[in-house]
């Protein structure tokens, strides 16, 4: 397996989540974000002491956006010819093995991997027996 | 080929949509078997340009080189294939890789990206190492391993 | 054009058999792939069956709205007791058993005119586009193995070919065997309701079998029916819908000898219509840039050899040492000598005299 090239620093301006306004106080209104839109809304008029509301401020840089800690950028794979793609990109993609994939064919594409040296995202997954 | 069309064109048209790209989410790959990095670009595009390089491990080890035959556009069969290596080192390999792709000024700006994907199909065809056995981490862990 | 470009005929065993053809002029016509996609969507929804879902369908009931005052939805509500229907809205999309939002009808328009010279433009263009390997490899289809496109069989090869099993030997022989194979794995169970509707599975188009209808006949065209993926078509009746299925350029084309051979005619016999011709004649730009025209006509580049880089970060010559020689040659003496602290080096100087202390700590 192999690192990932070096890259600036990665930067998350912000890891919580937006909360939509008001889902804290009643069941029926989801988290998910949102946008206020009332004339007379506080978080939509940004008053002091409310919720943030997401903005492309929080946006990370383009050089580290979407890149996993490990300093790859995911690749969904479901064959051992979608591993081979990233022969040349080891060090910028690292394998994430489709969620539909039997554990008998995952084991052809981890050992496919390793032969290129692709980082197997998900390697684990569906393989690993319950002791 | 004709007036009427030209790789140029082609590109323009297969840009977008062809058989090798493959589209993912943030990423845009090739799986043509003439391009070099496997990236969807215009350079590396083997199906459109006149001239193309393909690299493919070759089944002895070594790696298959495989261009197209000048002035053939319409003779897709027409490709030279050399196998290289195997139980050479890889310098020779990387050499001859080199001369064929480059020094013959049959495709130079190619040469980098050819050895460096004859390397690493080289690197891939080496016996993986084992992984490392995993060290145990706590006493708890240790204990148990102790036990069993 | 001074001279046309021709194809060697290929023979029954897939060597060429000497003989060539020069390609017809069709192959020559402009490739747009925003006309024949055009004329595709056209062309397309022209064998559509009506359909509709029932005219009463959701109507069916005497359904009247309540009115304000009864603290309820406005919505037409089935009238009546003695069952739970009573009182449940109906008629609107959103109501349980209501009707369809804008039911469909079917006096939809199905159909699509398509001007007779687009569609032969198209025609034209989709042929021309079948004669370039690296549309055809961009459409899918397997042609690593064959010698030539267009790909010419010789007809006396067909002659035996309405039998599958020769038919099928004649496509391996011409190198087209990975494309029927191609084609002959990728039968898929459709997706969805489609299974129910007479389009039960889904696979790849394989080649194309274009024959001249009156020199090799028809019966050939039996020895191909049942290989699938395989279509075959008259010259005298190329169908777009076959030469660029879904729209897109590039279908591999298997001619016969006598098929191409005829495709002039065919086209010179089509009244009031010439090959579309090409805006530009040559559409290789590196070509067409590296002319002696257009070169002999260029000014020199401007600017000298080395540009000069224009936003470049500035370096701190305190810090980056390479900067701070380019400003000043000396440093690199003055650093050698180490003359920036020989002070320090020389070691203090002479202790101040015991009575000049004392006269200062009085």
């Amino acid at each position: 397996m192999v690192s990932a090239k070096k890259h600036v620093p990665i930067v998350k301006k912000r890891t919580k989540t937006f909360t939509r306004h008001q889902s804290d106080r009643f069941m029926r209104v989801a988290s998910a974000w949102r946008k206020p839109k009332g004339i007379d809304n506080r978080v939509r008029r940004r008053f002091k002491g409310n919720l943030a509301m997401p903005s492309i401020g929080y946006g990370s840089n383009k050089k580290t956006k979407h890149m996993m800690p490990s300093g790859h950028k995911a690749f969904v794979v479901s064959n051992v010819k979608d591993v081979e793609l990233l022969l040349m990109h080891n060090k910028t993609y690292a394998a994430e093995i489709a969620h539909n994939v039997s554990s008998r064919k995952r084991i052809d594409i981890i050992a496919r991997a390793k032969q290129l040296s692709v980082k197997v995202t998900n390697p684990k997954a569906k393989v690993t027996t319950e002791v | 080929m004709s007036s009427n069309v030209s790789a140029d064109l082609i590109w323009e048209i297969s840009r977008n949509t062809n058989s090798y790209l493959v589209k993912r989410t943030h990423a845009q790959f090739s799986r043509d078997p003439l391009n070099l990095v496997n990236l969807n670009s215009r350079k590396y595009a083997g199906f459109v340009n006149d001239k193309a390089v393909g690299i493919a491990p070759g089944e002895k080890g070594g790696v298959v080189v495989t261009s197209k035959k000048a002035g053939s556009i319409t003779k897709p069969s027409a490709r030279a294939t050399t196998t290289y290596g195997g139980n050479k080192t890889t310098r020779k390999t990387y050499k001859n890789v080199a001369s064929q792709v480059a020094k013959s000024g049959y495709r130079p700006d190619l040469r980098q990206a050819a050895v460096a994907r004859a390397s690493a199909i080289r690197a891939s065809q080496r016996t993986p190492k084992p992984d490392q056995e995993k060290k145990l981490r706590g006493n708890a862990a240790k204990r148990a391993a102790a036990e069993n | 054009m001074a001279s046309r470009p021709t194809v060697t005929i290929i023979g029954a065993d897939g060597k060429a058999t000497g003989a060539t053809q020069v390609l017809p002029k069709v192959f020559s016509a402009p490739i747009r792939p925003d006309i024949v996609k055009h004329v595709h969507t056209g062309m397309a929804k022209n064998k559509r069956q009506p359909y509709s879902v029932s005219e009463k369908a959701g109507h069916q009931t005497s359904a009247e709205s309540w009115g304000t005052g009864r603290a309820v939805a406005r919505i037409p509500r089935v009238s009546g007791g003695g069952t739970h229907r009573a009182g449940q809205a109906a008629f609107g999309n959103m109501c349980r058993s209501g009707r369809m939002f804008a039911p469909t009808k079917i006096w939809r328009k199905w159909h699509v005119k398509v001007n007779q010279g687009q569609k032969r433009f198209a025609t034209a263009s989709a042929l021309a586009a079948s004669a370039v390997a690296p549309l055809l490899m961009a459409r899918g289809h397997q042609v690593a193995t064959v010698p030539e496109v267009p790909l010419v069989v010789d007809s006396a090869a067909f002659g035996p070919a309405q039998k599958t099993s020769v038919a099928l030997g004649l496509l391996k022989a011409v190198g087209a065997g990975a494309d029927v194979e191609k084609a002959k794995a990728s039968k898929k169970l459709r997706a969805g309701k489609g299974k129910l509707r007479g389009r039960r599975h889904r696979q790849r188009r394989g080649p194309l079998v274009v024959y001249s209808a009156e020199t090799d006949g028809k019966d050939l065209v039996k020895g191909f029916r049942n290989i699938p993926g395989v279509e075959t078509c008259p010259v005298d009746a190329l169908n777009l819908l076959q030469l660029a299925p879904g729209g897109h350029l590039g279908r591999f084309v298997v001619w016969t000898s006598s098929a191409i051979k005829e495709l002039d005619s065919v086209y010179d016999s089509k009244k009031g219509f010439f090959l579309p011709s090409n805006v530009v004649s040559q559409a290789d730009l590196t070509r067409l840039i590296n002319s002696s025209e257009i070169q002999s006509v260029l000014r020199a580049p401007k600017g000298e050899a080395r540009t000069k880089r224009g936003a470049v970060q500035k370096k701190n010559p305190l810090k980056n040492k390479q900067v701070l020689l380019r400003q000043n040659p000396y440093a690199a003496a003055y650093a050698k000598q180490g003359l920036g602290s020989q002070k320090a080096t020389e070691g203090k100087g002479k202790p101040l005299p015991e009575a000049f202390k004392q006269l200062l700590n009085e």
